[in-house]
């Protein structure tokens, strides 16, 4: 799922401000003490004084929080609002013309979608899927596309087996139509930042912030304007997934080969002409990609909008979690795994397959695939389509055969009870996980949240100023200040110092673990190739199935969404650091070795100075993929902003669920902001 | 060599310019800026000057090299030619047509039907085979898909691709690469093919085969070619004339010989000066007024002739050769002409004693080569009447093929 933050970078033209702090003091060959070199660096020595005094005011002033007098009672506000929205959804223009529509379309079509794939029957779904899965995979007889097709097998297999079948089919339909409809939407908007200027500048940073922004806090506004339903998911699954599909569009149009488009030219070519037969071709390994990206962020958002009612996996996942039975999340969640596994397999091996030479040899039936491509093979799939759909009544069960399924949630369920309560306390010497949890939130997360909550917020203020300004960008500084001042506005300091609390102890477990594995994995192939595959799974899975096994084995609280969030995001972290590393020049790391450098001394000497970009992208990713499950952590307790989205959730309680979610948007702003800055200093593509 | 022959010229470029920048309008025709150099101009008005006030014509069925190191503005210039790239001043004609007036639709039929570039970086789309390559230029015109493909079939055997028509362009070498690209501007048959920089990117020995390509091709075709390139060599080797460009000017246009004989100044001194001389310049550049008595003996050459040949010649016989244009002695190459020419300090502008003689024969001799459509590349002339003359064609080859140590038409 964190793949959409892989091709995140960096915007350009940020002033480099901060490249010339060399200072007047610190003349070359002049030795320097430590303070002497501090002093060399206003902006360092800067932020050492803010936090010093932060540090100073929180112990001797006592509560730091935000004053009453400044905070705007944004609530009743939003109650208002919520108010005039319940009262005028059956009267008011914009709900009869407008939004009824989309709900209405969307409601019909998902539900007409489901009663098509009920019709076609299990089999007919499982082949047809099957059959599609090895055509979009290369349609022969090669590895790479049986293997797909064993998967398509296994996945529906798994759904049937698991009792879960017409759970999955919801899940598909939604999936199907908003898949559709944001990569529609996102190749549009593509083609409209990719061809114009003007619409790249207005774009881009509405994608760019689309990309910070935890889905969790822009699920209530949709309810209340759709309602607990499919439609309300389907408009948070578009605005989720659509913008990966735009981005990569506009970024592989406009990084076709130049000298392609020129050839194109030279040879008379009209605009619609190349952009036919030239740059939307050469685009297309980048729209591949952006589809992959757009389905997987699709999938987990699917997910994810179970808890407002778009049914399916999702909501048994949800049930599981809220019933505290940890079989029925288990199935519901592998289920969801393996679908996600099949449809990253299933759209990667498509992109692979662009890159395969066109088939002129090989055995005969390989040649009459190939001849197949292109739209008769697609017309073929409808056709046959169609016929299962009309001939699929005709032939056995709609569903999965009850008989054939085996039940083993409840024995799931017991098993991890029993195991929780053997290893969850008075293990010898160890202690047990629940003992873990308490003494870790008793010693590190509480006392790290009184002293966010102790330090005054001015003082908070200047430190997160200082930070910018060390990164170089006072820009950056400004959008930090301004979204710390806004969640104090909205009287959220003490609920949002306690959400940073649990991201910034995330964030260090997960810089510190995804950066060693990172390390260990550029230098010993063997490990990586290890982790490798694990690392590709985990990066396909959506956000929500990351609580099931945490919560099992951590009980509710604090300590299980940072766990969660810590292996959500740790995949991000160990690739960027590895990629960066195994991508410094091997002309450097030569030379270091050919002075006799140690592997040591050449890790902390070449590579790391040199992957220092990659690094600090590490680091902006991690934060950004850290928030994202802190908060959805409000379902299984971990409290603070979470919380109130998902109480505001539950009551339609627009007061407090929007203005949580306004907070942390600020809040991912901040942090994306501050981290950024420090990156985009650094020249150079940021491509991964 | 003068632009005075016959046939209209394909191109004829006035004083043109390309300018980068804010105002670039008005750089040219101001006096102020003039006279300043590339980096001046820069100072003064935030404009790069990419082509200053360029002239020149190009005639039907020659090869017209421009030549200059990188940064001199010729990629840019050919790219006006058929403004790819937009010229700030200038007149710009072809056969006749003013191409700065032509309309998009006129423009686009230009760039269809008339002039076809081939590009250092191939520029070939990679998810087309190699067939559908070649054939897009045609796709472009509009012609339907069994016609294109049949000619593009044609095209692929044509530059030696035979069989690998199915094949990816990712699936070719560089050198392979670049037949597809040439391929492709042959392909919708142009009346002039423009090359810039097409064989940088290349390993010198492809590079060579690529060269033999289309000195083959344009033997066979006649067809016009501009060509663009940053190596003195591929120049020579290549060019009925060249135009040497310098920071966007021209610094000095005539034949291969003429550039290497005389250079205008230090800079194309400087640059010419490891030109192996005696595979560039010819004897009529090199003889001396013959003296009494010598009319009647030694070796006969055609004042085209290089003066390899007639050092092969003069070591052979022991005595001096004779330059003959038909029956008319011209003059008499002997032991100091020829060491002269090879020490570098003969053959040049004034150096030569017989200057006047040669001038005359030079006169002579240039009417004769433009009035054929033949290339007389950097070495025999078309009329060769000598024991070389085994045709133009296979003297140029061999003349250049080894740098100067091989000795042509043995």
């Amino acid at each position: 799922m964190s793949a959409p933050a892989l091709e995140k970078r960096g915007t350009p033209a940020q002033p480099r401000a901060g490249a010339t702090a060399g200072g007047p003091g610190g003349g070359p060959g002049r030795p320097r003490g430590p303070l002497a070199a501090l002093g060399s660096r206003p902006r360092l020595l800067a932020l050492g004084v803010a936090v010093l005094v932060a540090v100073v005011t929180a112990a001797v002033l006592d509560g730091g929080t935000w004053p009453t007098a400044l905070v705007y009672d944004i609530q009743t506000r939003l109650d208002q609002v919520s108010d005039w929205l319940t009262d005028n959804r059956d009267r008011h223009w914009i709900f009869l013309y407008v939004l009824l529509h989309v709900s209405n379309f969307a409601t019909g079509t998902v539900d007409q979608l489901y009663l098509v794939l009920s019709d076609i029957g299990w089999i007919g779904v499982t082949a047809l899927a099957t059959l599609l899965s090895w055509y979009v995979a290369g349609a022969g007889l090669t590895r790479r596309s049986l293997r797909v097709a064993a998967l398509t097998v296994f996945t529906f297999a798994v759904c049937g087996l698991l009792s879960l079948w017409d759970y999955a089919l919801a899940t598909l339909s939604l999936m199907l139509l908003a898949v559709t409809v944001s990569a529609v939407i996102g190749l549009l908007l593509g083609l409209l930042s990719g061809l114009s200027n003007t619409c790249e500048r207005v774009l881009r940073p509405v994608f760019d912030s689309m990309q910070v922004m935890p889905a969790f806090a822009y699920l209530l506004p949709l309810v209340l304007l759709f309602g607990i339903g499919a439609p309300a998911a389907l408009v948070a699954t578009v605005i989720y997934a659509a913008p990966p599909m735009a981005r990569l569009t506009s970024l592989g149009l406009r990084g076709a080969d130049p000298a392609a488009l020129e050839a194109s030219v030279s040879l008379g070519s009209g605009r619609v002409q190349r952009l036919l037969t030239a740059r939307l071709p050469l685009a297309r390994k980048e729209m591949l990609l952006g589809l992959n990206q757009t389905i997987m962020m699709a999938l987990s958002m699917v997910v994810l909008a179970s808890m407002i009612g778009a049914g399916g996996l999702g909501d048994k996942v949800y049930q599981g979690l809220s019933k505290d039975s940890f079989g029925i999340a288990f199935i519901a969640g592998t289920a969801i795994v393996l679908i996600a596994i099949w449809l990253d397999r299933v759209t990667s091996a498509a992109g692979e397959q662009l890159d395969a030479p066109a088939r002129t040899t090989g055995s005969g039936f390989a040649r009459a695939c190939a001849r197949l491509r292109g739209w008769p093979a697609w017309s073929g799939f409808l056709a046959l389509a169609l016929l299962a759909y009309l001939t699929g009544p005709l032939f056995g069960q709609r569903f999965w055969p009850p008989e054939w399924t085996v039940r083993i949630s409840a024995p799931i369920s017991s098993g991890v009870e029993w195991l929780t309560g053997k290893i969850g306390s008075d293990v010898p010497v160890l202690g047990g996980t629940d003992t873990w949890a308490n003494n870790f939130t008793l010693w590190v997360l509480n006392p790290m949240r009184d002293g966010l909550q102790e330090t005054p917020w001015w003082a908070a203020l200047l430190v997160v100023a200082a930070l910018a300004l060390v990164g170089g960008s006072w820009r950056a500084g400004l959008t930090g200040v301004l979204s710390l001042s806004v969640i104090g506005a909205m009287g959220l300091w003490e609920k949002s110092m306690d959400t940073l609390s649990q991201v910034l102890v995330a964030l260090v477990f997960t810089l510190v673990l995804g950066v060693l594995i990172g390390i260990l994995g550029a230098r010993f192939d063997r490990l990586m190739r290890v982790i490798r595959p694990v690392l590709d799974v985990m990066q396909t899975m959506p956000q929500f199935v990351y609580l099931v096994p945490v919560v099992a084995l951590a009980g509710v609280g604090r300590p299980a969404a940072i766990c969660a969030a810590v292996v959500y995001a740790l995949p991000a972290v160990v690739r960027i650091t590895a990629q960066g590393l195994a991508q410094v020049d091997t002309a450097a790391l030569e030379a270091s070795r050919s002075l006799g450098a140690t592997g040591i001394q050449q890790l902390r000497q070449v590579q790391l100075p040199l992957a220092r970009r990659s690094l600090l992208l590490a680091v902006n990713q991690g934060v950004v993929l850290v928030l994202a499950i802190v908060v959805i952590g409000g379902l299984v307790g971990g409290g603070a902003l979470g919380y109130d989205v998902v109480y505001g959730l539950q009551k339609s309680d627009l007061g407090v669920g929007l203005s949580a979610g306004v907070a942390i948007l600020c809040l991912g702003l901040l942090l994306d902001r501050l981290t950024q800055s420090a990156g985009t200093r650094q020249t150079g593509s940021g491509r991964n | 060599m003068s632009e005075t022959t016959q046939a209209n010229p394909v191109f004829s470029v006035r004083k043109l310019w390309k300018v980068f920048g804010p105002k670039a309008a008005k750089v040219p025709g101001d006096q102020a800026y003039a006279g300043l150099s590339a980096a001046e101009l820069r100072a003064r008005t935030g404009c790069t000057a990419a082509v200053r006030d360029v002239s020149f014509d190009v005639h039907p069925g020659e090869v017209f090299v421009v030549m200059g190191l990188s940064g001199s503005g010729k990629s840019t210039l050919v790219r006006c030619l058929t403004r790819l790239i937009e010229p700030t001043a200038g007149s710009l004609v072809m056969d006749g047509e003013d191409v700065l007036a032509m309309d998009s639709g006129r423009l686009r039929e230009l760039r269809r039907h008339r002039a076809s570039m081939v590009f250092q970086n191939f520029g070939l789309l990679p998810h087309r085979s190699v067939l559908d390559n070649v054939a897009y230029g045609l796709e472009i015109q509009g012609m339907g898909k069994a016609e294109r493909r049949e000619v593009a079939a044609r095209m692929v055997d044509k530059v030696g691709l035979e069989g690998l028509g199915e094949r990816r362009p990712g699936q070719l070498s560089g050198g392979q690469q670049q037949r597809v690209g040439l391929a492709r501007a042959l392909a919708v048959d142009p009346e002039v093919m423009l090359f810039d920089e097409p064989f940088s990117a290349l390993d010198p020995l492809i590079r060579r085969d690529m060269q033999e390509e289309v000195i083959r091709l344009h033997h066979e075709e006649g067809r016009t070619m501009v060509f663009i390139t940053h190596d003195l060599n591929e120049a020579l080797r290549l060019g009925d004339r060249i135009l040497l460009m310098r920071d966007g000017e021209v610094v000095q246009l005539g034949t291969p010989e003429e550039i290497v004989a005389n250079p205008a100044d230090d800079y194309v001194r400087d640059f010419v000066r490891d030109v192996p001389r005696e595979q560039v310049i010819s004897v009529r550049r090199a003889m001396r007024p013959a003296a009494d008595g010598e009319a009647g003996t030694g070796t006969a050459l055609a004042p085209g002739a290089l003066v390899s040949e007639a050092i092969e010649a003069v070591a052979r016989t022991g005595e001096p050769a004779r330059v003959l244009d038909g029956e008319k002695l011209l003059g008499v190459v002997g032991h100091e002409q020829l060491l002269a020419v090879v020490a570098g300090n003969g053959g040049g502008a004034g150096t030569s004693p017989a200057e006047e003689a040669a001038e005359a024969a030079v006169e002579d001799a240039a009417e004769d080569d433009s009035a054929g459509a033949d290339r007389d590349g950097d070495s025999a002339s078309g009329a060769s009447e000598s024991d070389s003359g085994a045709g133009d064609k296979d003297s140029a080859d061999h003349g250049d093929s080894d740098n100067g140590k091989a000795v042509a038409g043995v």
